[in-house]
């Protein structure tokens, strides 16, 4: 492809599709002069000069992992041109959205423009759905009609949900476990609640996305319950054997200081639901006439990498990839991050972001002619919500494993915090609004 | 039409840079970024913020010593002391090598 004819589809899809240059110049303006007042990272590479781009890379999905590695292409990459393409308008945080159920979050403050992708590292973001992608051309189709071609395509688009027999379209039991909609409703539906009502929580068999994440929120409703619905019970269903992670924080929450108000079931996964009559049946007995049910359905990659036909691992249910640079280990043009991937690795925003910067690194590298870093690390660091105000926190480092070729947890830094306090909490605040900032501007 | 002002005063206003970008356009990434970059989800972009203590820009063997003194246990056993139990010597070395270059 000749370089003009490059840079002119590139201008017409942005003609044609980006809601950013849309905004009125004195908005624009004004939000810019606010923003720079107020975020501290200045933004180093500038919105690639015509005709200096060497090479394209797509980015799917505007999540922890996609956003993240549609900047640090553009901030270690001068002549990397990046489109970024999602669905949403912004993007809404599933960490800290547990604390919108017990309304001590927003729902707006949940939410992440990608103005300063573009702004500040010259991201070109584009609000449209890829309905298909060729791994061989790296081209992608939208929904909008466009085709884009570009040197290699980054797939992050998280997860999807496998469908729970009965459930239909009901929406009388929201997973709330990809923020948003289902996030306000379960919110309502809660507060709603009678005061000796039921609550069931459902926990999906692994790998799901956050593991300690659906313990965290089960403590965080148990206290909030004692506080505004004091005869209320809270059932927790595991599909697995045992608690996952983080197993004696949240032992001792469970069994001790929420043990009047949380029921815990190991080895119960749901086998089939009726929201008419807000039952359940799993292989721990069937519960009827639950008040609330946070139902947390199995996972896999999003939809998009079994089309592909790269959801080659985990019973076909997520992608397998080279831990050096997250190509895909039967597309190698075609990189897959985030949760969408499988390794040894949680499914988290956290290790989302890291991994990101990896592929991104590898991606420039391989522009440049070069092989990976051999020995690549990442790291996951988590808080989890225990009461109200109290938190535990949750930490690993990865060491790329030339043998196995894999990412694994070193053993000393694979560590929870020995109980939950307040400090850990405010550090919970500090954390999000870091990560978000390394991720979204 | 319209929708194009905003694209291209971008573009005009990074015409200046075009030089700078050709000449530091080595696309060999320097060692110990990649490795730095694990810092940056709590201590903010290049180590400058939002989050954490700011730990760009320090020297390099001042950023080492503060990461042994985690990894020893000496600043107790919170989560950046396991989290610094997690890199090997040579691995802290040019992590705070890279880091001491953001200023």
């Amino acid at each position: 492809m000749k370089r003009r004819d490059f840079l002119q589809r590139s201008n017409a899809l942005l003609l044609a599709t980006s809601p950013l240059l849309a905004l009125a110049d004195d908005d624009r303006s004004e939000r810019r002069r606010r923003r720079r007042t107020e975020t501290t990272p200045q933004p180093v590479p500038q919105p690639i000069p015509p005709g200096a781009a060497r090479h394209r890379v797509i980015v799917v999905g505007g999540g922890m992992a996609g956003a993240t590695v549609a900047k640090y292409l553009r901030l270690w990459g001068d002549t990397v041109e990046v489109f970024l393409i999602e669905p949403a308008a912004s993007y809404t945080s599933n960490i800290m959205s547990s604390l919108v159920l017990t309304g001590q979050r927003s729902m707006s403050s949940l939410s992440f423009s990608y103005e300063n992708l573009f702004n500040a590292y010259g991201v070109q973001v584009l609000t449209d759905t890829v309905t298909a992608i060729d791994p061989i051309t790296c081209t992608v189709r939208l929904a909008s009609g466009e085709q884009l071609s570009g040197d290699r395509i980054v797939l992050a688009p998280g997860i999807d949900f496998d469908p729970v027999p009965g459930l239909g379209n009901s929406d009388r039991m929201p997973h709330a476990w990809k923020a948003g909609p289902q996030t306000a409703l379960l919110a309502q539906q809660l507060a709603a609640m009678p005061d000796n009502g039921v609550a069931v929580l459902t926990i999906p068999r692994t790998p799901y996305r956050c593991p300690p994440g659906p313990y965290e929120r089960a403590c965080l409703l148990a206290d909030w319950m004692k506080k505004r619905k004091p005869r209320a019970k809270l059932v927790v269903l595991d599909a697995n054997m045992d608690i996952v992670t983080e197993k004696d924080n949240f032992t001792k929450a469970f069994l001790g200081l929420h043990g009047n108000v949380i029921e815990y079931h190991n080895n119960a996964e749901v086998l089939s639901v009726d929201p008419a009559t807000m039952s359940l049946t799993s292989r721990a007995g069937t519960i009827r006439n639950a008040d609330v049910v946070n139902l947390i359905p199995r996972q896999r990659a999003g939809a998009l990498v079994a089309l592909s036909g790269l959801a080659n691992a985990t019973e076909g249910r997520f992608a397998a990839v080279d831990n050096l640079s997250y190509a895909s280990t039967v597309a190698p043009l075609v990189h897959v991050i985030g949760d969408a991937s499988a390794t040894n690795q949680p499914k988290a925003g956290h290790i989302a972001n890291q991994e990101a910067k990896v592929c991104a690194d590898a991606i420039i590298r391989a522009f440049a002619g070069l092989a990976p870093d051999p020995a690549p690390v990442t790291n996951s660091a988590c808080y989890s919500t225990i009461t109200m105000r109290e938190a535990s926190w949750l930490t690993a480092v990865f060491q790329y494993d030339a043998v196995t070729r894999s990412m694994v947890p070193a053993t000393a830094s694979s560590a929870a915090s020995s109980g939950w306090n307040g400090d850990n909490f405010e550090q919970m605040g500090t954390w999000f609004k870091a990560l978000m900032g390394d991720s979204f501007s | 039409m319209k929708r194009l002002r905003v694209p291209l005063r971008h573009a005009l206003l990074s015409l200046g840079l075009i030089g700078l970008c050709a000449t530091t356009a080595a696309q060999t990434p320097p060692p110990g970024r990649l490795l730095a970059s694990n810092c940056f989800q709590c201590h903010g972009t290049n180590g400058k913020g939002p989050g954490f203590d700011k730990i760009a820009g320090e020297s390099p063997d001042e950023i080492y010593k503060k990461l042994r003194e985690f990894q020893s246990g000496k600043e107790g056993n919170g989560i950046m002391a396991r989290h610094a139990m997690g890199y090997s010597d040579s691995q802290m070395r040019a992590l705070s090598a890279w880091l001491s270059t953001q200023r």
